[in-house]
């Protein structure tokens, strides 16, 4: 079999194989690229609910979660709650946390929920399952050399390497050159 | 050649599903005994500075941004203690927020920069102007930032190694 014959059977396959692969980690990695202005994870929203206060410091925690249960109707079991001070109490929900002040009158609702599909591409990205998954992620890394090598080769002629193909590849490897001597 | 890439699809899927993390184990295995009482580290946490415990508690916040710390629950009421970790080393989910936890790692202080408090004041200017205002005001080296003489107090936290959280 010739050269790049061998070259387009396995940049094809290689490609076919990755395909998906490359969509998740371009994903996540667009999402995990702008840490700064987002939770590439999950949308957390949170608003401020207003009830009766209670100034009575003596209440006890399961006082204190009876009234604020009470006063929001909260049909939701509390499966946890800590108090964060006398006034202050956090319950915990599956997916939501209340923090109300008895004292003010106010509770803070927080609602957390995933951002699907975002959420898992930056799992499998960010190397959340560990062992196993390790080997592919090394593999797919490995596949994408292999793609980005045999990519360079599949083409003869003007359009090949040796004729416009070297001047993108200049450009390609002169911008995080660029980027290394400015700001390394 | 479809069926060959299909069994090996499945057998890559169903390997991966075995070892997989379940999730609810954050970095290395929790190897200490002993369990520590949150409330007394707090009570003489200088005792603990460099010592490597386990404690126990409820996560009660998580870092929103980038799960680098979670806080835990003391079995005290209104205490807490926060456990930092290397950023991307574990990433706490904020599923965890409200679950039980186990932590170990090690008790560290630090003594929290001036200097945020001062760019703290610079940013805002109700704060800035407070500050001004402030009899001890004085003008640090850059003249930017007016900040009050404060005592600042050693801040004890965790740097956590591994958690096993009940998600």
């Amino acid at each position: 079999m010739k050269f790049r014959k061998i070259v387009r059977v396995v940049h094809r396959d290689l490609g076919y194989l990755s395909a998906v692969l490359l969509i998740i980690y371009s994903v996540s990695g667009i999402a995990v690229n702008h840490l700064a202005d987002w939770n590439p994870n999950y949308i957390i929203e949170k608003t401020e609910i207003n009830f009766t206060p209670n100034a009575d410091t003596n209440l006890t925690q399961d006082q204190m979660q009876a009234y604020i249960v009470d006063k929001l109707s909260i049909t939701d079991s509390v499966e946890n709650r800590f108090r964060e001070s006398v006034s202050k109490i956090d319950l915990f929900f599956e997916g939501k946390t209340i923090s109300a002040d008895l004292r003010s009158g106010i509770a803070q609702v927080e609602i957390v929920n995933d951002r699907t599909v975002i959420k898992e591409t930056n799992f499998l990205h960010l190397n959340k399952p560990k062992k196993l998954w390790t080997y592919v992620a090394d593999g797919f890394a490995v596949a994408l050399c292999f793609l980005a090598i045999t990519g360079m080769f599949i083409l003869k002629g003007k359009n090949g390497l040796a004729g416009r193909g070297k001047y993108f590849l200049i450009i390609g490897a002169v911008i995080p050159i660029l980027f290394l001597i400015f700001y390394l | 050649m479809f069926k060959s890439l299909l069994a090996l699809f499945m057998i890559l899927f169903v390997v991966s599903n075995l070892f997989a993390s379940d999730g609810k184990t954050f970095g290395k295995d929790i190897t200490e005994k002993e369990t520590t009482k949150i409330s007394t580290i707090l009570e003489t946490p200088e005792k603990y500075d460099g010592k490597v415990v386990k404690v126990e508690g409820t996560v009660v916040n998580v870092c929103e941004s980038r799960g680098c710390w979670i806080e835990i629950s003391s079995d005290k009421e209104y205490q807490t203690i926060k456990v930092k970790v290397d950023d991307g080393v574990i990433v706490f989910p904020m599923e965890a927020k409200g679950k039980p936890a186990v932590v170990q790692g090690e008790v560290y202080s630090f003594v929290p920069s001036i200097q945020s408090d001062c760019m703290d004041a610079c940013g805002d200017k109700d704060k800035h102007a407070e500050a001004e205002k402030t009899e001890k005001a004085e003008k640090v080296e850059d003249g930017c930032c007016p900040s009050k003489k404060v005592e600042v107090k050693k801040v004890y936290q965790i740097k956590g190694h591994g958690a096993v959280i009940s998600i």
